[in-house]
Order: structure tokens, then C-alpha cells, then sequence
């Protein structure tokens, strides 16, 4: 059945991008932590009135270590701008499949009967399912990474808040529930996948 | 088929669009995995795609909104069931075109989203979704600051109200709102319902409207456009639910200040609050007119006191943001008050508060509109007369005649429970009402009274009295047009005078019960007071308050112990002569206070519109009964000032005298109405022998006669007989004098 | 530098000067960058002591009946810790007396591009030699560049001796980190000295144009 080894497939597929996904997810980590540090110290500097400190023997100090920190935090934004495409091809390698999974099977839908495509065994989940499934996972992807770019391109250098509380907020959008709602369904179908 | 159970969705399918059915159903209805369905709902409809439950169970159903009508915003109704003819296969083909306008979370997102951006991000939001024109898509689900999309329009085909939106499809955004505002016009249609206000919200809707809507016109003009309306008026008259009705009406958003809100215990912390809150308003009116309400303004803003206290600072702050405003911030601040004068000075001028739109107690007719609109809604009796009721109701602001509605439709209830089965509201039940919900106008009054009905009939004799003063306080009310014919005016005040104990008092209660209004009554131990200035603001603060729910009596019993006269000699400065010259302005001052404003200065027309009958004889009645009728009563009218006595003050002066044969006759009869009287007692000789006797005198004759005859029988007599009349009258002596009685018929003036 | 100086072999005098000096600014600045990274290692651990340290203060401002038996660690481990503070410290004036070396070498070096200038001048008249030292700089912008670098980087050790004398007494936050940013940031050293840095190996051969 073709449906069936095309589903096989996109489930191949799919465990080989979670990889992929999470690798760059953790450098993207580390980019959004030196950020908020950044931020963190443009905080500072802004809290800090030099004129009262030992540093007033340099009035253009202010001026000149914000510049730095700024170009450091573009620089960083670039970088991390960078890993979204990297990102944006896992979805959108995960997004083709699926709607090609799809597309397939409404073309072969008028001989498939419902009931066939919702008889599971104690192996093999139902064609329903597993399409459901891809779906979803599709939907989580194309969500995490539509909330991150968003996170991205919004963020204002300008706006100190936003830029200190950065990595919280990257760190909120993970969502480890959806991650391990499809690991777990990678693990029920490894049998599917293995047999060929 | 059988019915279908509507369930809460799993949390796993949230933003997937899926409806979950039994695999049975789906084949029933020919739909496949995926298919996009219709679904009807009381209230609108959702678009979403079928798939098999995973229990594969049926008769239960699950959605995800993801797509629905306006109708559904606020979400589904819990424990409904569905019929499967409700559930409607919707082909969809792939839409090229869609038009759409996105409704964002906040303004700084609106603001500092590049247009290009946004499209983008939409765009990947709606890869997938089966949309349908006219629907909302919910966004909420990917928790970001967009949180719906509204679809306007969908091509290419005109016939096709729904379809799917893939990569290739074309997305036009045409516009992008705030939640707030969104919101806002969604709940446009359901205004709350607003009686006898109707001039007032025409001149505020208008001050909205012409600023807010066409500024080009008024900088034309060079004009600049009024910045702020202070709304007057007591408590419970509805100034909340006015603003929010025209603000609705007019399609603005609406930005509320509640006091305790702003204040904030920090220093500089409520003026921090209060710059965020015009912040706001200012971001508002970005995107459409606005209004800033604050809400009891005199809380807020006090007037300035010498010390530097907080209130001071925000006062300050207040003002200088009003006069920051430039005249590109399209939004107006109302504010609300009902102590004007404890308001800021500063805050009342042009510039800040251009405008102060009064709102008093609710006139006759605005209280019929009221109760017409209140009633609208309730199953009322058709007997029960709703004029009939604005009558009665005197004194009642809008919020005391919601709370008599309220407990009408309660006792009815109570009733109904009972068992009478019928659920219908009847006169019956509001005059019950009326008991538990008194005037707020008079709440903490001090001459409120609670008066036992007293009909004319209980009064015997002083025939002529009685008519004189029917004709002065009852036929102004009940016959208006007759005076308005005769361009007769109704007197200001009624004087009544005679010797004690002849019925004065019960007169007057007699009157106010047939007139139907307010009634407050006062003597000289209610004004007492050590501090000086103290009584004379109590009668002053009386007279406003027997203004505000005009047409009222007041009754100034013995009137002599309250107000001296100036000529009998004593000190020029005493309380009396000051409570003589307050009482003297306010029954004949120059005008009103701009603060006391009731409805609309209205001036009877000979050629109305076509009104009905007793419309205009409502009309006739709230004109000519604007006024505070004062009556007040002595027995020593020599001692009153003359200036007191002239027309226009009490220009009615009646002399209630002590009864004659035909009297004494008669308050006998009234007396022993009640009493078992022997066959043998002759009224008409103990009316002979009781000269001189007054009418309490003779009450009490009775109840003499009566004591006595318990006495004689034990406790078990059954009758009181002449005998006991007789003894009585020897035991008694009259209370008045011959020489008394021809000293009060040389005429007081 | 094998390479520049098998290049370089055949050219003498004041050309072979100034490319050898252009040699020594890139290497001045490999130290310094050096430098600056092991001092801001140092810096860092400076501040989580302090900020160790007065974390670990409040308990023992009140001693109460228990911590009091324990008081005597708590002041050995108080002047433990100083006495660690005071070490990291040391080992950061060092840092810094390195940076005034390295600053030391560039005044000369600046000072030798001066010399050059001047020998041209005596030799050639105020207008110069006819044709560049090296592809097309003047003997003039040899020196204007080497300037600019020496005021940056001076500049830059004034700030870094004065966040060394400072970043152990300081108990704002704040201001730590602002000294802490001000070390790794460099705020006197633009990307522009970088640049200038770049032109100057550029126009002197040591990097293919």
C-alpha cells in the first residue's frame, strides 16, 4: 500500500529533523544566553550614572560602551537570524512531507474505505492515526518555529527589557510536552518504521 | 440519528481545526479524513475538519474553534447537544486571494510591526486553515501577540464562501486592530437600554461625534474641539451607564479610570498611573475615537488644600495633561461627579473640562421612559399603568427605579412559588416595592417622614378649610391644564393658623396623602444646632433636597419657634432671623443652582406634536409641578414676619378655626366611628355643650367617656352611654378662650 | 613573520622600517588581546568573590547564640576568602603592568614612525619623497594611522587601571557589571583600530591585496 509506505517515510523523515531541530535549537540557546547577557549589561549601564563613579574621568565612555554592546548584540541577532533559516528548512522539509502525505492519500481516498483506515493492530497503529499524527507534528513545528521567528523579529535592541528577558521568553517557547508527545509516537511506530 | 454530546476538546488538538466524530457518523455524512465540515451552533457557526474520535466511539462530538462566526468570540456554551443535521459537509476548493484584517494584542506590537513582517507571519499562521468568508480565525493557540484574523473577503470564485488557504494563495491585509478595539465593536449591538435621557445623550453623542468624527471640519471653522465634559449630577442617576451607552452608540472605545485604581500608596506612583492611563487612551485614539472616563472625579481630584499633599500632586498632574494634549490626540475625557464643588477649580475651566452637562433627578415623564424601558423586558401586567407609577415614585433616580423593578419582579416570584401560577408582574407587586425602596434623593434627608395615610374623611368638619386647601396643593396637581387656562399660577406656599389642637397638622398629612408627592416635614428641634451656620445649611440642604424630587411638600410645623421676626425686638443676629432670611431666598430666590438642573427647560406649546391625551396632561403636570410647595402651620401668627406673609413667599394664609356646632358635630361622629355607642347618646347635645372645645379636645372627650365606662362596668362593658359623655364633659374644661379665639380673627397680615 | 621577512629580504631602509614596525603592531596587538582575556577572566572571578562575600555577610552582621561558637571559622574563612580576593587582584595588576608594556612598545614604535617622517623631510624637502615606501601611502599617513592606534589603545589602559583600582571596592551590581563590560567591550579599541590595523598590513605587504 503505498499510503502505508509513504507514511513510512515521513515518519523516517521526521525522527531524522527532530534530531536536526534540537541540535540547532541548543545553539540558538546559548546565542539567546549571550543576548540576554548583553542585555544585561546595557541594563547596567543604563542604571548606572558614571558621573558619580570613578569612571567620570571618561564623559565618553557611556556613549562609546553602548556602541560596543549594540554592535555586539546585532552581531549576536545576525547569528541567531542565521540558525532560524536553518530552522525554517526542518519545517519546511516536514511541512512538504506531510502535505504530500496528505495530498495522496485524498487522491486515493475514494477507494479507501473509513473503516479500513481506522482498524488498528497491536503493532501497527491505523492509517488515520498515523496521519493525524503527522499532522500534528507538522503543526508543532511550523508553531515553535512561527512563535520563535516572531520572538526574533519583533525584539527591539532599543527596548532594555525585551533584550535582559530575552532568553526567558526563548526558553518559555519551548514546549516539552509537544516534544515528547512526538518522540512518544515515534517510539510506538518504530516497529512500522523498522518493517519494510 | 441520535444526538450528539458536545465535549470540551482534547488539549492535544487545540489549533488543529479538527472535529472529532464517530467514524460512523463520518461515513454517514460521506465526509473523509480532513474533510471540512460545517458546523451550526446557537449562536454561529464554526468550519472545521472531520476525523475519526481515537476511541472511535460515536455520539459525541468535539471541536476545535479554530474558525467561526463573529457569534462564537466568547466561546462555546457548556452541555449542549448537537444533531447530526446540524453538521454540514462544506466542499472547499484552494483560494487564490483572501483579504483579511488581523486583530493584534497590544498597540506596541501594532506599532512596531513592520507591514511586511506581519503579512509574513500571517501568512505562515494561516497556511492550512479552512477558512470562510466573514468567519474569525483564532490565533490564540500560537501564543503570540496576533491573536485572531478576521477574513473579509475570499476569491477568486464569488460564489464560494469558504475555502482553504494554501502557500500560493494571495493575502491582502487591509487592516489591523487591537483586541480592545475589536471587542469593543462587538459588543456594539448589545447597548444596555437607557430611558428619559434621551436630550442629554443627543448633546453628548453630538460633542463626541463632531470632535472625534470630522476634525477637519471644526479646524476649518478654527474652531478648537472641546477636550472634556464634566457630567453633574446626584448619584443613581445613570451618568456610568450613559457614557458607555453613547460611547458604544458612537463606535469609540472606551478607556475607564475607577479612583482607586490611579491612587497608589508610593510616592509618585498614582501620577505614574494616571500618565499610563492617558498613554493608553492616546494609543486608543490611534486607531479610532476614544474616550478617557474618569469615573467620580471629585475622589480623584479634590479641590487643592494648602499643604502639600498627594492629592495636590495629582491634580496637578491631571492638569497638565490635559493641557498637554495636542490637537492631534483624537480622544475626550468625560468626567463624572455629584459634589461639583468639591471638584478642583482649576479642572472647571475652558481648556480642560470645557463642558459640564448636568443630569438631575428624573423629571415625571423621564421617569415614565425609565420604567417603560426598565419594564421592557420584565412580564408586566398590562393594567399596570406606567404613568401612574412615575407618579407615585417622586424622588426616584434611575438606579431606585431599577432596584423597585427588581423587587417587584421578586415578590411576584415569591408569589409565583407560592403557587398563584401566574407569572406576571402586577401593580400590586410595585406597590410592595415601593415599601423596601425608598427615593435616594431623601435617603439621610432630615425632614423624611414616614407618613400614615390620612384620607380627608378621617377629618371632621372645616369643610371650607379643606377646600381651600385642596384647591391650593391638590388641584395644581391633578388638574394642571385647568390652571394653565386660567393662567393661574399655583401658590408658592400655604399658611394655616388657628388655635392649637384644631387639626392643623392632620390637615397637611391629609394633603400630602391625596397629592401623591413628597413629603418631608421639619420642625425647630431638626435644625437645632450649636454650631453656628449649622441650621441654616440644614434648611438650605433640605430645600435642595425637596427640589431634587419635585413636586414635594414640605412642612415646616410650628413655624413660629423656627423663624422669628425681624421687628419684635430681638437680637438682629440671632438663628431665627438668619433661618428667616434662608428660608426667604430659597422660597423666592433668584433662581436655582446650576447644579439642580432637572431634565430639559421645556415651555408648553399650543401646537405640540401629536401626543396623546394623558401624554400631555403628564407634560402639564411636570411643568407647572417644578416648584416646592411649602405649608407651614402656627398658632401664633402675630409673631411671624410680615416679609414672610407677602405673595410670592406664603401667599396663601388659611385660618383653621375652632369647630362650631356643625363641626364639633361632625369630628364627634368621626371620633366614635369606632366606638360601640348606646342607642341613647345624642351627639347633637354634647356638640352644643362643648363650646370652645377643639378638635383634639374632643377626641380625647371620648376617649374619656370611653375609660369611663370600663371603669363603671368593669372590663366588660359593651357600649359607652350618654351618661358617660356627660361626666366626661363636667370632669373636662376647654382648652381655648373665647378671648384667644378673638384675638387670632384680626387678620395676621 | 618567516614569510614577510623572506619577502621583505630585498627591501632596505626606511621601506623595510616601516614594514617590520606594521609587523610589531599586529604583534603588540595579538598580546594585548591576550591580555585582555586572561584579565577579564580575572576580573570575573574578582567580582563573584565579592559578590560571595557579601551574600555571605548578612548571617553574621547579627551572631546569634548558635553561629557564635562558629564565629572563629567564619572569620578565617572571611579572611581566607580576602586573602584570595587580594591574590586575584595581584595577579590582574599584573595583567595591566603587562598592558603598560605593551603600551610602552607602541609609544616607541609611534615614535620611530615619527623619526621616519622627519628623516624624509631633512632628506626629500616638506613635500616628501617622490614615490610611496610601500604601494601608495604617504610617509605621513604611516604616521597618522599609528597615531590614532596609540591614542586608542592609551586610552584604553587609563580605563583598564582605573577599573583595576576600582572593581574590588565596588559593591553595585550595577557597576560591576559596567566595569566588567567596559574590560571585555573595549570601549576605546573601535573596530575601526581594527581596520586600521588591517590597511596598515595591507599597504605594507603583509597581507595579499
Amino acid at each position: 500500500m503505498s499510503l502505508q509506505g509513504a507514511l513510512r517515510r515521513s515518519f523516517l523523515l521526521l525522527q531524522e529533523q527532530q534530531g536536526v531541530w534540537g541540535s540547532i535549537l541548543q545553539e540558538c540557546d546559548s546565542l539567546a544566553e549571550s543576548l540576554g547577557n548583553l542585555g544585561e549589561q546595557m541594563g547596567g549601564l543604563a542604571r548606572v550614572r558614571l558621573s558619580d563613579t570613578p569612571l567620570r574621568v571618561f564623559p565618553d565612555l557611556q556613549e562609546r560602551l553602548r556602541f560596543q554592546l549594540v554592535q555586539e548584540a546585532d552581531l549576536l541577532l545576525q547569528r541567531l537570524r542565521g540558525r532560524m533559516s536553518d530552522l525554517q528548512s526542518v519545517r519546511d522539509s516536514i511541512s512538504n512531507q506531510a502535505s504530500a502525505v496528505l495530498l495522496l492519500y485524498e487522491d486515493a481516498a475514494d477507494t479507501l474505505d473509513l473503516a479500513a483506515l481506522s482498524r488498528r493492530s497491536s503493532v501497527v497503529p491505523s492509517a488515520a492515526d498515523m496521519l493525524e499524527w503527522l499532522q500534528d507534528a507538522e503543526r508543532y513545528y511550523r508553531q515553535q518555529f512561527l512563535q520563535r521567528k516572531i520572538l526574533l523579529q519583533t525584539l527591539r535592541l532599543e527596548d532594555l527589557s525585551q533584550v535582559e528577558g530575552f532568553p526567558q521568553r526563548w526558553k518559555t517557547l519551548e514546549s516539552p510536552d509537544s516534544e515528547q508527545r512526538i518522540t512518544d509516537t515515534l517510539c510506538r511506530l518504530s516497529f512500522f518504521m523498522e518493517s519494510q | 440519528m441520535p444526538p450528539l454530546r458536545l465535549l470540551s476538546v482534547d488539549p492535544s488538538d487545540r489549533g488543529s481545526q479538527r472535529c472529532r466524530l464517530g467514524p460512523g457518523l463520518m461515513s454517514t455524512l460521506g465526509l473523509r479524513l480532513g474533510s471540512p465540515l460545517l458546523v451550526s451552533l446557537p449562536g454561529g457557526s464554526c468550519l472545521c475538519t472531520a476525523w475519526p474520535r481515537p476511541d472511535l466511539a460515536e455520539g459525541f462530538i468535539q471541536m476545535d474553534l479554530k474558525c467561526f462566526s463573529p457569534g462564537l468570540t466568547s466561546g462555546l456554551p457548556a452541555h449542549l447537544t448537537l444533531d447530526p443535521v446540524q453538521l454540514s459537509p462544506l466542499p472547499c476548493s484552494k483560494l487564490k486571494r483572501v483579504k483579511v484584517t488581523v486583530i493584534v494584542q497590544s498597540h506596541d506590537f501594532k506599532k512596531h510591526t513592520h507591514s511586511s513582517l506581519l503579512h509574513e507571519f500571517v501568512k505562515d499562521m494561516l497556511r492550512g486553515v479552512y477558512v470562510h468568508r466573514e468567519y474569525v480565525v483564532n490565533m490564540e493557540d500560537f501564543n503570540t501577540d496576533i491573536r485572531y484574523v478576521r477574513i473579509v473577503w475570499v476569491g477568486p470564485d464569488p460564489a464560494a464562501a469558504a475555502g482553504v488557504i494554501t502557500s500560493k494563495t494571495a493575502l491582502e491585509i487591509i487592516e489591523v486592530q487591537t483586541v480592545q478595539h475589536y471587542k469593543s465593536l462587538l459588543l456594539k449591538e448589545v447597548a444596555p437600554p437607557l430611558g428619559g435621557l434621551e436630550e442629554v445623550t443627543a448633546s453628548l453623542r453630538e460633542m463626541l461625534q463632531l470632535p472625534l468624527f470630522y476634525p477637519s471640519t471644526l479646524t476649518s471653522l478654527g474652531v478648537s474641539c472641546p477636550r472634556g465634559v464634566l457630567l453633574v449630577g446626584p448619584p443613581g442617576v445613570g451618568k456610568t451607564l450613559l457614557v458607555r451607552r453613547v460611547v458604544m452608540e458612537v463606535g469609540a472605545s472606551l478607556v475607564v479610570v475607577r479612583g482607586p485604581e490611579v491612587v497608589g500608596s508610593r510616592p509618585g506612583e498614582s501620577e505614574e498611573t494616571l500618565r499610563a492611563v492617558f498613554e493608553n487612551a492616546r494609543s486608543a485614539a490611534e486607531e479610532g475615537p476614544c474616550v478617557l472616563f474618569l469615573d467620580e472625579l471629585d475622589s480623584l481630584f479634590p479641590r487643592r488644600s494648602g499643604s502639600s499633599s498627594a492629592e495636590n500632586r495629582l491634580v496637578a498632574q491631571l492638569l497638565t495633561l490635559m493641557d498637554g494634549m495636542s490637537r492631534s490626540d483624537r480622544f475626550l475625557i468625560i468626567g463624572a461627579t455629584n459634589r461639583p464643588d468639591s471638584l478642583d477649580p482649576a479642572l472647571r475651566r475652558p481648556g480642560r473640562f470645557d463642558r459640564e452637562v448636568i443630569i438631575g433627578a428624573p423629571t415625571l415623564l423621564q421617569r415614565k421612559a425609565i420604567l417603560t424601558v426598565l419594564c421592557e423586558r420584565m412580564p408586566v401586567c398590562p393594567t399596570v399603568n406606567m404613568a401612574e407609577l412615575a407618579q407615585i415614585t417622586t424622588g426616584y433616580v434611575g438606579a431606585d427605579l431599577s432596584a423597585l423593578c427588581r423587587e417587584a419582579a421578586m415578590h411576584a416570584l415569591r408569589e409565583n412559588i407560592k403557587g398563584s401560577g401566574q407569572q406576571l408582574v402586577e401593580m400590586k407587586h410595585f406597590q410592595e416595592g415601593l415599601k423596601a425602596v425608598g427615593p435616594s434623593c431623601l435617603r439621610g434627608s432630615l425632614g423624611r417622614t414616614d407618613l400614615s395615610p390620612v384620607l380627608w374623611e378621617q377629618i371632621g368638619g372645616l369643610e371650607e378649610v379643606k377646600t381651600k386647601l385642596r384647591q391650593s396643593i391638590e388641584w395644581p396637581m391633578r388638574h394642571p391644564e385647568a390652571f394653565v387656562r386660567l393662567g393661574l399660577r399655583r401658590p408658592r406656599g400655604v399658611l394655616l393658623y388657628g388655635p392649637p389642637g384644631c387639626a392643623k397638622t392632620t390637615l397637611v398629612k391629609a394633603a400630602a396623602t391625596s397629592s401623591h408627592c413628597a413629603f418631608l416635614s421639619v420642625s425647630g428641634a431638626d435644625l437645632y444646632s450649636p454650631y453656628v451656620g449649622d441650621s441654616e445649611k440644614a434648611l438650605a440642604q433640605l430645600f435642595q433636597q425637596a427640589r431634587a424630587c419635585a413636586p414635594c411638600l414640605l412642612f415646616l410645623d410650628e413655624i413660629d419657634t423656627l423663624i422669628g421676626s425681624r421687628s419684635d425686638g430681638g437680637a438682629p443676629n440671632s438663628v431665627q432671623t438668619r433661618l428667616l432670611s434662608v428660608l426667604l431666598n430659597e422660597m423666592d430666590g433668584i433662581g436655582l443652582k446650576t447644579v439642580e438642573r432637572r431634565g430639559t427647560e421645556r415651555i408648553l406649546q399650543a401646537e405640540g406634536v401629536e401626543q396623546s391625551h394623558t401624554d400631555e396632561e403628564l407634560e402639564c403636570q411636570e411643568v407647572c409641578n417644578k416648584d416646592v410647595m411649602v405649608v407651614a402651620a402656627t398658632n401664633r401668627p402675630s409673631s411671624l414676619d410680615s416679609a414672610l406673609l407677602r405673595p410670592g413667599r406664603l401667599d396663601h394664609v388659611i385660618y383653621v378655626p375652632p369647630p362650631d356646632l356643625q363641626a364639633r358635630l361632625a369630628i364627634l361622629k368621626v371620633c366614635t366611628k369606632s366606638m360601640p355607642v348606646d342607642s341613647d347618646v345624642r351627639l347633637e347635645e354634647l356638640a352644643a355643650s362643648t363650646e370652645l372645645y377643639s378638635g383634639a379636645d374632643l377626641e380625647n372627650l371620648c376617649k374619656e367617656a370611653a375609660l369611663l365606662a370600663l371603669l363603671e362596668e368593669n372590663m366588660e362593658a359593651s357600649s359607652i352611654r350618654h351618661t358617660h359623655f356627660l361626666q366626661s364633659i363636667s370632669k373636662m374644661s376647654p382648652s381655648l378662650t373665647a378671648q384667644q379665639i378673638s384675638a387670632y380673627l384680626l387678620s395676621p397680615q | 613573520m618567516t614569510s614577510s621577512n623572506t619577502k621583505f629580504s630585498a627591501v632596505t631602509g626606511s621601506s623595510r622600517k616601516v614594514a617590520d614596525n606594521a609587523a610589531d603592531w599586529h604583534n603588540l596587538m595579538v598580546r594585548w588581546d591576550k591580555l585582555n582575556g586572561r584579565g577579564f577572566q580575572l576580573a570575573t572571578n574578582i567580582v563573584n568573590m565579592r559578590r560571595s562575600q557579601t551574600d555571605r555577610r548578612p548571617p553574621d552582621d547579627v551572631p546569634s547564640a548558635s553561629t557564635s561558637q562558629s564565629f572563629l571559622p567564619v572569620v578565617q574563612q572571611h579572611t581566607a576568602a580576602a586573602a584570595d580576593l587580594q591574590e586575584e587582584c595581584s595577579k590582574l595588576q599584573a595583567v595591566v603592568d603587562q598592558m603598560v608594556v605593551v603600551v610602552e612598545k607602541m609609544e616607541r614604535l609611534t615614535a620611530v614612525q615619527k623619526g621616519l617622517q622627519d628623516l624624509e623631510e631633512f632628506q626629500f624637502g616638506p613635500e616628501g619623497r617622490a614615490s610611496p615606501l610601500c604601494h601608495s601611502w604617504r610617509t605621513r599617513e604611516f604616521v597618522d594611522s599609528a597615531q590614532v592606534l596609540l591614542a586608542a589603545f592609551s586610552q584604553e589602559l587609563k580605563l583598564k587601571q582605573v577599573v583595576l583600582q576600582e572593581l574590588a571596592h565596588t559593591a553595585s551590581a550595577d557597576l560591576q557589571l559596567v566595569y566588567l563590560s567596559c574590560w571585555l567591550h573595549q570601549p576605546y579599541i573601535p573596530p575601526q583600530s581594527r581596520l586600521t590595523l588591517e590597511a596598515l598590513l595591507l599597504e605594507t605587504g603583509h597581507r595579499p591585496l
